[in-house]
């Protein structure tokens, strides 16, 4: 049960909701606005607005950047079966451990250092990585390893795991709070093995939790940019054809149709994840409750 | 009842950093009999449950199932079967998918499976509630759901954590009577842990009281709560009042011990102790007659004391008394004298067997 102070005066409530309405506001007002302009015919700054789909169009037909979405869907594919099962066994050592403070502080660290700096950091260790592999190749005669730490998709999916890690083990993390280890014991107790009694008890308790961290890895794979782009090598992604062509020409009309696609999308999967977090959250709490009375 | 051992535990250890959550700890229990492992919290008797169980690994020692050593099993290749304290129901499943997920997991056929559940739904009273999800049912059914999960297995052994714990007195009441039924019904090896000592005396054959990481004490509900050997067993089960003094005449009939101020005159069950030895001496709160202050003839086999507190519990009433040497004692009785009033001055007695003594 949530704490209420059922003596505080309605006028405070409204100015805490009226608050957060205009912090909210605030700060989504720019988003807004761009999604507003990109439906305008003539652009920013046009004294008429005509509404129009042209922009997206536009968009749509422009091949570098759908080439450009292709390479950030492929990214997010890869970097999501790597990076979910390695904040699952994270979350579930948190949970047995019991030094939890170690544990949090070395999966979150990726998110104290600045992103130019842990670009910069992966980019000069996998230079180093590359001649320490061309050493060996040479040395021994064996090529197959020489390539391995080129930039390119394999160098930029570590940089999106090193940076997506810490969300997927907290998002996760939460879900498994509330999950009951006796559940795992009892399963164990009946005759399953730790995968089944993972899979057939754990897993579905704390599905919602895991497909919420595959929603935010996805995302944040669109939104990288500083990383991705020292990392990335030869291909394009989303964000670094929109920040390219917003240096090179200014914000085109594409540009703020471009902005106004990711930022939906981001707005619509972070809402849905939201409420089905705590539409789960409410049902939780509901199965764990021991009901004195029948129904 | 069989006289083969269901479960042998010898010599086992478990540590935690300093702490011995079991210290040596031997312990044999028959077949087909309910057995009660009774004590304080964070005494140990959850932790020798499940090293019986194979959820935790003790450091040494060793147990054995049906004659057959199980160190080295995990919990899913033991004959045992676990009740939990509660949480433990699969949320996700129905009443009759938890109960029959074990035998899922052993891949026995649909039709098996599910006449199998619904025989033992009608054993342990949840008939028509196979669809119900746990969380519309009741604790005590909920708990019942648990054990028919745990029983369709077929194992020698259950173990019970705290199974009744969760659950409100009558509830508790009620749960005991139908474990004991089942328990004679299905005829396997009960284990069942607890600390409260009228669910203990309630089901069980034999009890073992457990303390501090070691075995204090077993024996039948009898036993235990008439004749306890321990001074722990005395202050924990039922409602005792103990004594320290020294024994200052012991001949083969009695003995005589000194506590500050009075005499306590026993009689001499074969104790083995010596004269000048300092002893224990527990007396049941219900055992003690209590009367207005009379000229005390008999000084040894009468205390003196001021009513300090007077509790009306239902069933009966409790009087907190002081002595002249400063403890306080409790007497119950089965009604409240009219005639007692607080801070009276009374006379306690009581027959000579009433007070044991214990040695350690």
């Amino acid at each position: 049960m949530s704490l209420r102070d059922d003596f505080q005066p309605k006028w405070k409530l409204f100015l805490k909701w009226g608050w957060l309405s205009f912090a909210v506001f605030i700060l989504m007002a720019p988003v807004f606005y761009t999604m507003y302009i990109s439906f305008n015919e003539l652009g920013f700054g046009a004294k008429y607005y005509v509404f129009t789909f042209q922009w997206y169009e536009n968009v749509f037909s422009d091949k570098q950047l759908i080439n450009a979405l292709g390479w950030t869907m492929l990214l997010a594919l890869i970097t999501l079966p790597i990076v979910i099962p390695f904040g699952l066994l994270s979350a579930k050592l948190y949970k047995q451990s019991t030094k939890k403070v170690w544990i949090v502080f070395v999966l979150l660290s990726p998110l104290f250092v600045p992103a130019d700096i842990l670009g910069s950091a992966l980019l000069v260790f996998f230079k180093n990585l590359n001649k320490f592999f061309t050493f060996i190749s040479e040395y021994t005669g064996i090529y197959m390893f020489e390539t391995w730490f080129d930039l390119g998709i394999m160098t930029a999916v570590i940089g999106l795991i090193v940076y997506t890690l810490p969300y997927v083990f907290v998002v996760v993390m939460i879900t498994m709070a509330r999950y009951r280890p006796e559940q795992t014991e009892a399963a164990r107790d009946l005759g399953a093995s730790a995968w089944r009694a993972f899979w057939e008890v754990e897993f579905p308790q704390i599905r919602a939790g895991v497909f919420s961290a595959c929603a935010f890895v996805v995302i944040l794979t669109f939104n990288e940019y500083t990383r991705t782009s020292l990392l990335k090598g030869g291909f394009d992604t989303f964000t670094s054809v929109l920040i390219s062509q917003m240096l090179n020409t200014g914000m085109s009309e594409e540009s703020y149709a471009m902005a106004s696609i990711v930022s939906l999308v981001a707005i619509v999967i972070v809402s849905v994840i939201l409420i089905v977090t705590a539409v789960r959250t409410e049902q939780l709490e509901k199965l764990t409750r021991v009901v004195k009375e029948p129904n | 009842m069989a006289n083969k051992n269901a479960i042998e535990v010898k010599n086992l250890v478990k540590t935690y950093g300093d702490v011995y959550a079991l210290n040596n700890v031997n312990l044999n229990i028959a077949e087909g009999e309910y057995f009660v492992l009774l004590g304080p919290s964070g005494g140990g008797k959850t932790t020798l449950l499940r090293s019986i169980g194979g959820f935790i690994r003790p450091d040494s020692g060793n147990v054995s199932i049906k004659g057959n050593n199980v160190d080295n099993l995990p919990p899913d290749k033991r004959p045992t079967s676990m009740v939990f304290q509660g949480f433990a129901l699969f949320p996700h499943m129905s009443v009759s998918q938890n109960i029959g997920y074990g035998l899922k997991l052993k891949s026995i056929a649909k039709e098996i499976i599910i006449s199998k559940v619904n025989k033992m739904m009608d054993l342990v009273g949840l008939t028509g509630l196979s669809n119900r999800m746990p969380h519309e049912l009741s604790g005590g059914q909920q708990q019942r759901v648990q054990l028919a999960r745990a029983l369709i297995l077929e194992n020698d052994v259950l173990l019970l954590d705290e199974p009744l714990s969760a659950l409100d007195a009558q509830l508790r009441k009620d749960m005991c009577i139908e474990l004991k039924r089942l328990q004679k019904t299905v005829g396997i090896t009960f284990v069942h842990v607890t600390h409260n000592q009228e669910e203990a005396m309630s089901v069980a054959d034999r009890i073992a009281i457990i303390a501090d990481g070691e075995m204090i004490e077993e024996g039948t509900p009898q036993e235990i709560y008439s004749n306890p050997k321990n001074k722990f067993t005395a202050e924990f089960i039922g409602e005792n009042n103990i004594f320290t003094g020294l024994i200052t005449e012991l001949n083969k009939n009695s003995i005589t011990v000194d506590i500050i101020e009075d005499q306590i005159n026993i009689l001499n069950k074969n104790y083995n102790v010596k004269k000048n030895q300092k002893v224990s001496l527990s007396v049941k709160s219900e055992s003690i007659e209590i009367g207005i202050n009379k000229k005390v003839t008999d000084k040894v086999n009468k205390l003196q004391g001021k009513v300090t507190e007077i509790t009306f519990l239902g069933q009966f009433v409790r009087y907190l008394i002081l002595l002249k040497n400063g403890q306080e004692i409790q007497v119950r009785t089965s009604h409240e004298s009219k005639n007692i009033k607080l801070n009276d001055n009374v006379s306690l007695s009581w027959d000579l067997e009433d007070f044991l003594l214990h040695e350690k």
